[in-house]
């Protein structure tokens, strides 16, 4: 009995010696995203990009299209010839998935056959994601994950660089720098009222990139505090009785 | 028998152990001492014109020294970065080129011993200057514009040459208005050099514009057009401060500021709330302050002193402190005058006016505590001098004593017991335009002939000013000055720059 032990014992630890599939990138060529060239050996930006935001907000009325990039880099060296890659969109269980025709412009559509390639010669292109501004995006926000999917030329990447995803709407939405610290020292809860009367009464965009901007500085911060809060007073005095309250019912305030 | 055996066999062992050979060292040499000698303590450099030249002697009391040489520059009053040593020589003799901006640096001389390892080190304060970074300022003002004369002291705190406008000969053009207030700081931050840094930045404040500069160059670092993240609609400089790490400026009777102790780009944050309400106020142009205090503003909406901190968006509500003799909210009173007649302890001279009854003045002395006031008043009586002051210039921590100018006398105010003293009578045809006291000090050897504590006295007459330098004992002035500096217009404001100056120098007051 204590042989039989040890033998099934001896073969469970055997089982796990199983060679792990590492890749050398010397088989064949591979693709994967990253974050834009000039970061590419920073390793703090690997993941960066990963999830990008974007509304058709600010655009005016006529604007029925943009485009978001993504950064892919082929592995395993230049070729000498073009090499064209594929893109599939991956379903989000229990989100707000894109609708490929309706939301976005589909990876398979023939005006797209030339851009999803890697150039001869080259290992990086910007992906382009065509955003199609539909009028169910004023009402609500939709996700849309996408990955690389294996052909003749290329094999996916590294696992957890396969994916991107673009959240995107018609109505303003809260841009990834408006994030906890902010909201604890800054601009406050958010809310799309609140981001609403920023726009209107500083003439700023509030964006991404504005609230970057923003956000590298210490004084222009505490310039903009101030000057919010004194215009949403300036408000609230003009409103007696009707203060300024977001699309919850609570009164906006600045901190 | 056995055991006496073992046990002499035991201490036998135990003795044996301390018959060794005695190896130690007797022969006692002195420890290695190096001298170096011919190295200043300080030198005054003019950059891109003068050399350092210096050749120490190094000796050493090691007979087969060998000495390797080595000098070195790195910057002083850094904030931000760590400051880097560049090495400029690795001979004995130094005959180098300084290229360095205007400001303070040290110069580092090592001397290594080859033969034994040893080093010494040495240093020496050097204060790269140009020929703006050493004189008197005066501030005057001639047909409606302002502009600056320089007055040069190259050997001693006596001016010897002057150079007319320097404001608009370095950047074409004057400012608005009627000449106010100096304000001089050493951590205000520019990208002067390339990168944003300390700068020696001087404030010109008119009463209808403003302009800081670079000490170094005199060049115009912003303009009151830009020297806000928002530009103001209206032009109307009250005053520049230093108080509890911030810097303040108040315009049209809205106080701006700058947190000094987080990066920052020197520009001044929008108009502070007066509460929550955005009730409107309008600061005096008087006020206290003190780097490491609380500032004290005067709101003549409300009659009320405020505080604030370099971060805030609201201004700080002001409170009493037990046993004050007048209220610091809703006092209804006038402020005449205010200023800080003391850092340490902090405490403040007013003079205010009662809006009700007019002919009731005032004088208190405020002596601040966090953000509460206790103020001590004396009431004036219509015949005291002070009654009829035009212009006020306290005498900061030396004596208990406010000078101010009434016609064309200056008078002295014993703070302690009222007492009143004629000064100074100004010659007939002149008018008292400003009266400012100044003061720089200090032990280091090569700032001793320009080290002075003057009342300046400024007049204007047939269009031209003068600026008379006092020396006083007790409180009572000279009978005649050391010197005058003179120039065209109205003087409004008078300091005196060097290179060892700081925004500590000088306390920050009308």
């Amino acid at each position: 009995m204590k042989q039989i032990l040890t033998v099934a014992l001896l073969t469970t630890l055997l089982a796990a010696c199983k060679k792990d599939q590492y890749y050398l990138y010397n088989d064949i060529a591979r693709l994967q995203f990253g974050p834009a060239p000039e970061r590419i050996y920073t390793t703090s930006f690997e993941m960066a990009d990963t999830v990008k935001p974007y509304t058709f907000y600010y655009e005016p009325a006529t604007t029925t299209q943009d485009t978001v990039f993504f950064d892919i880099y082929a592995i395993g060296g230049v070729s000498g010839n073009d090499r064209p890659f594929i893109l599939e969109q991956v379903t989000l269980n229990g989100e707000e998935n894109a609708i490929p025709g309706t939301h976005y412009k589909a990876f398979s559509d023939p005006s797209l056959k030339e851009v999803y390639v890697i150039k001869a010669g080259e290992v990086h292109a910007s992906v382009p994601v065509i955003l199609l501004r539909d009028a169910s995006l004023k009402t609500k926000n939709v996700k849309l994950q996408i990955q690389v999917k294996a052909n003749d030329q290329f094999q996916p990447g590294e696992i957890r660089k396969l994916w991107r995803r673009v959240n995107f709407t018609d109505m303003l939405s809260q841009p990834a720098a408006w994030n906890a610290s902010a909201v604890q020292y800054y601009w406050g809860k958010y809310s799309q009222v609140k981001h609403s009367f920023m726009i209107n009464q500083t003439g700023e965009k509030w964006d991404e990139e504005f609230l970057t901007y923003v956000n590298t500085d210490y004084a222009l911060l505490t310039f903009w505090r101030l000057k919010l809060r004194t215009l949403l007073t300036d408000y609230n005095n003009a409103h007696p009785g009707e203060p300024l309250t977001d699309e919850t019912g609570e009164t906006v305030v600045f901190p | 028998m056995k055991l006496k055996y073992q046990i002499l066999a035991t201490c036998c062992i135990l003795l044996i152990s301390s018959c060794y050979k005695d190896q130690g060292n007797y022969i006692y040499k002195v420890p290695e001492e190096i001298n170096i000698n011919g190295i200043e303590a300080s030198y005054n450099k003019v950059s891109l014109v003068d050399k350092i030249t210096i050749n120490p002697t190094v000796t050493s009391t090691d007979p087969d020294a060998k000495f390797s040489y080595w000098w070195g520059i790195y910057e002083t009053n850094v904030q931000g970065s760590a400051p880097k040593v560049d090495t400029i020589g690795r001979t004995k003799a130094l005959d180098y080129l300084v290229t360095q901006p205007a400001k303070g640096w040290v110069l580092v001389f090592g001397a290594k011993n080859e033969h034994t390892g040893l080093s010494k080190i040495m240093t020496s304060n050097i204060n790269v200057v140009t020929q703006f970074t050493r004189g008197w300022y005066i501030m005057k003002n001639d047909g409606g514009k302002t502009d600056v004369d320089l007055f040069l002291t190259p050997s001693a705190i006596t001016p010897g040459s002057r150079m007319e406008n320097v404001f608009s000969l370095v950047n074409g053009k004057k400012l608005d208005g009627e000449a106010n207030l100096f304000g001089f700081y050493t951590n205000y931050k520019s990208n002067v050099t390339g990168a944003y840094a300390n700068t020696r930045a001087l404030f010109i404040l008119s009463d209808k514009d403003a302009s800081v500069v670079n000490i170094n160059t005199f060049k115009e670092i912003h303009s009151i057009n830009n020297l806000f993240y928002e530009t103001p609609s209206v032009n109307k400089p009250g005053s520049i401060s230093e108080s509890s790490q911030a810097n303040y400026f108040v315009n049209n009777g809205r106080l701006h500021s700058i947190y000094s102790m987080s990066a920052n780009v020197g520009l001044f944050g929008g108009q502070q709330l007066r509460d929550d309400n955005n009730s409107p106020y309008n600061l005096s142009r008087y006020f206290l302050a003190y780097p490491f205090d609380n500032p004290f503003f005067f709101d003549e909406t409300s009659t009320s002193f405020v505080s604030a901190t370099g971060t805030g968006s609201v201004l700080s509500a002001v409170t009493d402190v037990s046993g004050t003799e007048m209220p610091a909210n809703r006092n209804n009173k006038t402020l005449l005058f205010m200023g800080v007649k003391s850092t340490n302890p902090y405490v403040g001279i007013a003079l205010f006016q009662d809006k009700t009854d007019p002919s009731l003045k005032i004088l208190s002395t405020i002596t601040p505590s966090n953000y509460a006031l206790k103020m001590v008043n004396d009431t004036l009586a219509p015949t005291d001098k002070l009654y009829q002051a035009e212009r006020f210039g306290l005498i900061v921590a030396d004596e208990n004593i406010l000078y101010f100018s009434a016609g064309q006398e200056v008078w002295s105010r014993n703070l302690s017991n009222g007492a009143e003293q004629l000064q100074f009578t100004a010659p007939a045809g002149e008018k008292i335009t400003c009266i400012r006291h100044r003061k720089y000090t200090g032990g280091t050897a090569t700032e001793q002939a320009f080290y002075y504590n003057y009342m300046l006295i400024g007049t204007t007459g047939g269009g031209n000013y003068k600026v008379r330098a006092f020396q006083k004992t007790s409180g009572n002035l000279a009978t005649a000055p050391d010197f005058t500096m003179e120039g065209k217009g109205s003087a409004g404001d008078v300091i005196y720059i060097a290179p060892p100056i700081n925004n500590y120098t000088y306390p920050n007051s009308y």
